[in-house]
């Protein structure tokens, strides 16, 4: 199978990734932060080299690295634990439901809560008027993705977390498209990133992390365990273990921490150029087929995916029918009701095409080849 | 020299005390924080400088510190 669905989760991983994670698995025994014991302390010790390596790489303190599951844990323990009091909340209109669902869930749960979509316009500088123009005397939170998972597009987030700094407005940015690809820094209005470490970053499913940058306490949505203050009823309330309670997953983080690495070793810029250039050359080839239409603008800024539809299928057929010709492409919404809205393609859906940098351009080119058979004579 | 047990917040901070104390070139172990020192599970850090000097370390990288012990020699 041509694995083209790395939005959803990279596949294959680097080597590197699979061996630690093995290692992991089989030698770092023990519960970091639990027992005391030197297995224990061992692997306490190789989890912090982790939020170490990820503190590095998003400019954050290691002690303000979270580990979570995936970005929508991360993004729910930010979002909450910010919006518990109330207040007015501000999102996209391209927004995965990692970012709309909790933030509706709240103002359907909390009177004092309300929330505000910002439309995605065709230009940044539009983008940007719709969010400020939204900025009430109670908008206590920001919260929107770096790019889409539907169609890629960056959005002038940098620009929006400022405005929110000079505002005192706390920014939650869900970088789950964009780490790895872009390279994104706490600070400058920036106060949590939420990424999955899945994707992006290469490590094993079941990873993910929220990124402090210490301004904003957070209120729990979980407590439990966390090896700290155990005798007390009160939750931990210091990160990073007041939103670790449990066990940690130590194969996975030490997973993650390899997918950094490898992500330093070849540099995001290199990166992002390959995966750039086979999107470019599936979009140039794509556009020529009469019954394809693809989702780009060219006056837009695009994170590497390129999704498209089908005149005579729906998405769901088209991947299907790709599935058994051996292609991996994701059809359907996404998980994204907003987006879906707000592009108009809630009636079929799109079809996806994300590539990682272990894709080449002859598997491109047999994408290419299959969706010119579709077009000619149909699934 | 006298060695010293300071109980710091988490399993955490003790990695990062460690870490920062041993690139000084300082002595720094992490052991589990005793029943006299802490209130349940938690982590200390054994050091064998002047407790002052490496109170001020902490304090610089906001590494909360609990309460310590000397050790016997």
């Amino acid at each position: 199978m041509i694995y083209f669905d790395n939005s959803a989760t990279t596949f294959p991983k680097p080597k590197s990734v699979f061996d630690r994670a093995d290692y992991a698995a089989r030698y770092l025994g023990g519960n970091p932060g639990r027992s005391g014991h030197k297995m224990s302390v061992r692997v306490a010790d190789e989890v912090y080299k982790v939020r170490e390596k990820i503190a590095g790489f998003f400019n954050a303190k290691p002690e303000n690295v979270v580990f979570t599951l995936n970005c929508t844990h991360a993004v729910n323990f930010a979002m909450k634990g910010i919006m518990q009091n109330g207040g007015h909340i501000i999102i996209s209109s391209l927004e995965h439901n990692a970012v709309s669902r909790p933030a509706f869930a709240l103002m359907s749960s909390q009177r004092n809560i309300s929330v505000s979509v910002a439309k995605v316009s065709e230009s940044r500088e539009k983008t940007i008027s719709n969010f400020r123009s939204l900025i009430r005397q109670d908008t206590k939170c920001v919260c929107m993705m770096a790019a889409s998972n539907v169609t890629g597009e960056i959005l002038p987030f940098n620009e929006i977390a400022r405005i929110c700094k000079k505002r005192g407005i706390c920014f939650i940015l869900d970088a789950a498209q964009a780490a790895g690809i872009i390279d994104i820094k706490l600070g400058d209005g920036i106060n949590f990133i939420c990424c999955a470490g899945h994707k992006g970053l290469y490590g094993l499913s079941g990873t993910g992390v929220l990124i402090s940058d210490g301004k904003y306490s957070l209120n729990t949505i979980i407590e439990g365990g966390t090896g700290a203050t155990s005798l007390e009823l009160k939750q931990t309330d210091f990160l990073p273990e007041q939103l670790e309670s449990g066990t940690i997953n130590v194969p996975g983080i030490i997973s993650l921490g390899a997918g950094i690495d490898f992500i330093r070793k070849i540099g995001i810029d290199k990166i992002k150029r390959k995966e750039d250039m086979l999107c470019d050359m599936f979009v140039s080839q794509v556009e020529r087929l009469d019954n394809f239409t693809v989702i780009r603008d060219n006056r837009k800024e695009y994170a590497p995916l390129v999704s498209f539809s089908y005149k005579k299928a729906n998405s769901f057929e088209v991947t299907d029918y790709l599935s058994k010709r051996g292609f991996a492409l994701r059809g359907g919404y996404h998980c994204s009701a907003l987006a879906h809205t707000t592009l108009g393609t809630k009636e079929d859906g799109l079809i996806r095409f994300s590539p990682s940098v272990f894709n080449n351009q002859s598997e491109v080119r047999k994408l290419i080849t299959e969706l010119k058979k579709v077009n000619n004579i149909g699934i | 020299m006298q060695k010293s047990l300071i109980a710091v917040s988490s399993i955490t901070y003790a990695m990062k005390a460690k870490k920062l104390l041993n690139n000084m070139g300082l002595y720094c172990e992490i052991q589990r924080t005793p029943k006299n020192l802490g209130s349940g599970c938690g982590y200390s850090i054994r050091v064998r400088d002047d407790l002052r000097y490496i109170f001020s370390i902490l304090d610089k990288e906001n590494i909360t510190h609990k309460a310590y012990q000397n050790l016997p020699e």
